[in-house]
């Protein structure tokens, strides 16, 4: 039912194929975050303000799309159970988004990518271990948790994980480690209830703390752990998210650890990460990413110039930008605000599909270079990319001298 | 109407010649002279006579001059070089602060003698010194041989600035003699330099005779041993560095360095303090002007790097003193690409387990003072008479031996906080008690902390009880206050006093 097929290496970075059913994703890539309800009705495409535009473009809506087609955008989407209650719901609103699976509904039948539903671990652990809306508040077990991953129709699904953070002392860290790897057996028991891939979560910052998420997971499970699992997913990094070299480490090490214990097969989802971190993440061995940050930087007016740098929307030059967004007249006009009735999500929903081309076309860049097995091509991009990013080209430059050029290798060759 | 600007001459050649304040200038001019003419041998003599005035010889064999080629060595502003160091036309006018100057050129057959008679007497006295110009054919090599007679500089031509030791690391540092072109041209135009004092100016050694190619200390990139990391060398080879403007021109920057530490910067000859030189230095025809530390970046310190990036399109004042085109896009990109380039090398693995090693030895260091230190303390331990608490944790460590052994009742510490004002809470037979634990019972009223909250003092001694018979005489923040040392304790306030035990432990713990 689900397989990944590595079909080309350049150094620590890896090109691959996750066949999930029957539906192919290109790795290494990223999981656009998605809010499917956002408290709405069917007709509203489910609510949501910018949230809604981004459905829109995922659902062909022409009237959004200006007659486009932006699938390749949206090739695996990123949705989470936590944010079914968003929007204070009511329990019977609950009961009637989970009565249908997201495909099942008809603004959303063409909708051909791959879904990753995600437990909400994150959320539910904060909101004391449950989900509240309007209405009601519910307990959320691994049980209950999957039974809802599993009501949305996914292609991938997750066990309930307690994600940890930096604060927390040892023995806090333990317990929500062992909460998670005894979630994780309560999954792997229910794998067959699964059509799509079913994915593990860790946690961890460095080796030794994700030696002990593995460890504490392979000592509550029956079977080895690529038998109940066809992914790896690494969590806890978004507070990290801004520390580059604390992330490079720990993808770096979860990595290294999946190697020493034979599972370096599977692919490996780092969840919440996306931007500038991206492509180191990707040269030291990271398969696939979510993030709702091309959303978020449009809801604060910000227009992505590229991975590193954006400016406010109305600062853009949309002639300077290949996407396909911003080569539209239509999407042009609306990111200018020349239009009559345009709402602010109008407006931002172009500029969030616009950001989004641009994390989705350095991936796909990237993407060809890993196949073109080029080491050196790799490290020659992620410098170029780094070239002016003064603070950040040096984990840049640490990362491309450590693993794949050394700079200063050669012996004295001066004249004598 | 149009009017052409008028200069006057006479006072530009004094400002120009004034330009040059160093006497070793003239050494460096002379030497850049010397090598734009491809010399392969140069000597410089500064002789001095008896009445202290200074003659300068400068003898090469180079291309000699015709008589073009000595009119710009004389005029102001005519250098007829446009590629060479002394394109500019100023350098040679440092001369003109002098008695009397000779040339003697040979140039293709023509040996040409010039002499010019007191040029800076007459310049301050407003008038244009000329000079003389006599040809005839000879049959010899090319060469040139200038004489600078009663030569001043500056404050004065001081013989004892002038040591070789000086000149030596001023060639090195400051002029063509300290190049590093020869890192990156297989055709490189090497020039032997050959320095001459007379011995009344400095007779403590053999003349000066070195090259023009500056030479890192040798390598030494993993040496063995337990406090290496000061001798640990490491050489960034030559690099061509290429930056494009936004107009499409094309730059390059030519950059050769090292890494190291104190035993290796100090084989490094500098000029002026040797801790400050260090860092990245910008230069052009591969004679460094002014560094750039900004390019190593906070994380590091500038004083591990001597790097010289050259770059021709930089552009200098006429002392070549400093960097003219700051302003501009070149030395925006030259800077840009910099930071870069030193980047790869603050993150370059060697660098960085330079800098663990370096740390790792400062901390091994300070074990081994530590152990000294540890030592002393024991011997000072081991000959002292008995316990002497010098904070109130160790008063408290002696009241805890005073409980356990057999103390009249029982007193346990059930907190302590070291700064606060009533630092511990007292776990006692009645419950628990604020208590103030000092090393002194005096050193608490010097504080003139209030008691209002205190059930208890412990102490190791009562201290200066004359202070304390001073309070009682006068009165405690206000307030009558007794104490009794017989009974231990102290009685405070005016109506209803107050009764606070107190505990000294010094004769009670062994």
């Amino acid at each position: 039912m689900a397989s990944f097929e590595i079909v080309a290496e350049a150094g620590e970075a890896r090109r691959g194929q996750l066949q999930i059913n029957d539906r192919t994703l290109e790795t290494p890539h990223l999981f656009p975050v998605i809010n499917f309800y956002g408290g709405g009705n069917e007709g509203a495409l489910f609510g949501g303000g910018v949230h809604r535009t981004v459905k829109e473009f995922l659902a062909h809506d022409n009237e959004v799309t200006g007659g486009k087609e932006y699938s390749d955008l949206f090739r695996g989407v990123m949705t989470s159970i936590a944010s079914l209650t968003d929007y204070g719901i009511r329990e019977k609103k609950l009961e009637w988004y989970l009565g249908n699976e997201i495909r099942e509904w008809e603004c959303f039948s063409d909708y051909d990518g791959m879904i990753f539903a995600d437990s909400g671990g994150y959320k539910i652990l904060e909101q004391g271990g449950g989900l509240e809306g309007e209405d009601f508040e519910k307990e959320i077990d691994q049980d209950k948790a999957l039974d809802m991953q599993l009501d949305l129709g996914p292609d991938i699904v997750v066990n309930l994980d307690h994600p940890i953070h930096p604060d927390d002392e040892f023995e806090e860290r333990l317990e929500k480690m062992e909460q998670t790897a005894a979630n994780a057996a309560r999954f792997a028991e229910r794998r067959e209830e699964v059509e799509g891939a079913c994915y593990l979560t860790v946690h961890g910052y460095y080796d030794a703390m994700l030696e002990r998420s593995f460890d504490l997971v392979e000592a509550e499970l029956s079977e080895p752990i690529p038998e109940a699992f066809d992914g790896i997913a690494l969590g806890s990094l978004v507070p990290r998210k801004d520390n580059v070299e604390v992330l490079v480490e720990a993808v770096s090490d979860c990595k290294h650890v999946m190697q020493q214990r034979g599972y370096d097969d599977l692919p490996l989802h780092v969840f919440g990460i996306s931007g500038k971190a991206m492509p180191l993440l990707v040269a030291v061995g990271a398969d696939s990413f979510d993030s709702a940050s091309y959303l978020h930087q449009a809801i604060n007016g910000k227009y992505s110039v590229s991975l590193f740098d954006y400016v406010p929307i109305d600062e853009a030059d949309f002639d300077a930008c290949d996407c396909r967004v911003c080569n539209d007249d239509f999407h042009r006009a609306r990111m200018r605000n020349e239009m009559d009735d345009l709402y602010q999500k109008d407006i931002l929903g172009s500029v969030a599909a616009h950001n989004l081309a641009i994390q989705q076309r350095e991936l796909r860049q990237f993407r060809q270079l890993i196949a073109e097995g080029d080491q050196d091509q790799v490290a020659g991009y992620l410098e170029e990319a780094a070239k002016d990013q003064k603070g950040f080209r040096k984990f840049v430059y640490q990362l491309i001298n450590e693993r794949m050029n050394p700079y200063f290798e050669e012996t004295d060759t001066t004249y004598a | 109407m149009h009017k052409t600007p008028q200069v006057n001459e006479v006072n530009e050649f004094i400002e120009i010649a004034s330009d040059f304040e160093d006497p070793l200038e003239v050494i460096r001019e002379a030497l850049s002279n010397s090598y734009d003419a491809k010399a392969t041998q140069v000597d410089i003599k500064i002789e001095q006579d008896d009445e202290g005035r200074n003659t300068l010889i400068i003898e090469d064999d180079g291309h000699g001059m015709d008589e073009d080629n000595l009119s710009s060595f004389f005029d102001l502003g005519n250098s007829n070089k446009d590629d060479a160091i002394g394109y500019k036309g100023h350098g040679t006018k440092i001369y003109y602060k002098s008695d009397k100057i000779q040339v003697e050129t040979v140039k293709d057959g023509t040996q040409i003698e010039s002499v010019m008679d007191q040029p800076w007497a007459k310049l301050n006295n407003r008038e244009l010194p000329t000079y003389s110009v006599d040809r005839r054919d000879v049959d010899e090599p090319s060469r040139t041989r200038i004489e600078v007679h009663g030569f001043q500089a500056g404050q004065g031509f001081d013989p004892q600035q002038l040591t070789y030791n000086k000149i030596e690391h001023y060639i090195r540092w400051k002029t063509i003699g300290g190049s590093t072109a020869w890192h990156f041209s297989n055709d490189f135009h090497a020039m032997e330099i050959n320095v001459e004092l007379s011995p009344t100016i400095d007779d403590t050694r053999q003349p000066i005779e070195t090259d023009n190619r500056l030479k890192f200390p040798a390598e030494n990139v993993d040496p063995d041993g337990e406090f290496v990391a000061e001798a640990m060398c490491k050489h960034y080879p030559p690099r061509e560095l290429t930056v494009s403007l936004d107009d499409g021109r094309e730059l390059t920057i030519e950059i050769v360095g090292m890494v190291g530490g104190k035993e290796a910067r100090n084989k490094l000859p500098t000029y002026g303090k040797h801790s400050a030189q260090f860092g990245i230095w910008l230069a052009k025809d591969h004679i460094k002007v002014e560094r750039y530390n900004d390019a190593i970046g906070a994380d590091n310190e500038f004083f591990h790097f001597f790097f010289i990036a050259n770059c021709q399109e930089l552009e200098l004042s006429a002392n070549r003193e400093k960097i003219r085109n700051k302003s501009g896009d070149v030395y925006q990109a030259i800077t840009d690409e910099l930071d870069r380039y030193m980047t790869k090398v603050c993150q370059e693995t060697w660098y960085r387990d330079y800098i663990e090693r370096r740390k790792l030895e400062d901390k091994k260091r300070s074990i081994q003072s530590q152990e000294s230190s540890l030592e002393e303390r024991l011997e000072r331990t081991r000959g002292a008479d008995g316990l002497s608490p010098s904070n109130p944790a160790e008063v408290i460590a002696l009241l805890e031996r005073y409980s356990a052994n057999g103390a009249p009742e029982s007193l346990q510490i059930a907190d302590f906080q070291m700064n606060d004002e009533v630092n511990a809470i007292l776990d006692t037979a009645n419950g628990y008690e604020h208590a103030s634990v000092q090393v002194k019972l005096s050193d608490f009223f010097e504080e003139e902390t209030p008691l209002s909250n205190i059930d208890r003092f412990v102490c190791w001694k009562l201290g200066d009880l004359d202070a304390l018979t001073r309070i009682e005489r006068t009165s405690y923040l206000g307030e009558p206050i007794r104490f009794d040392f017989q009974k231990g304790e102290i009685q405070y306030g005016s109506e209803e006093p107050e009764l606070i035990p107190v505990l000294e432990l010094d004769g009670k713990v062994t």
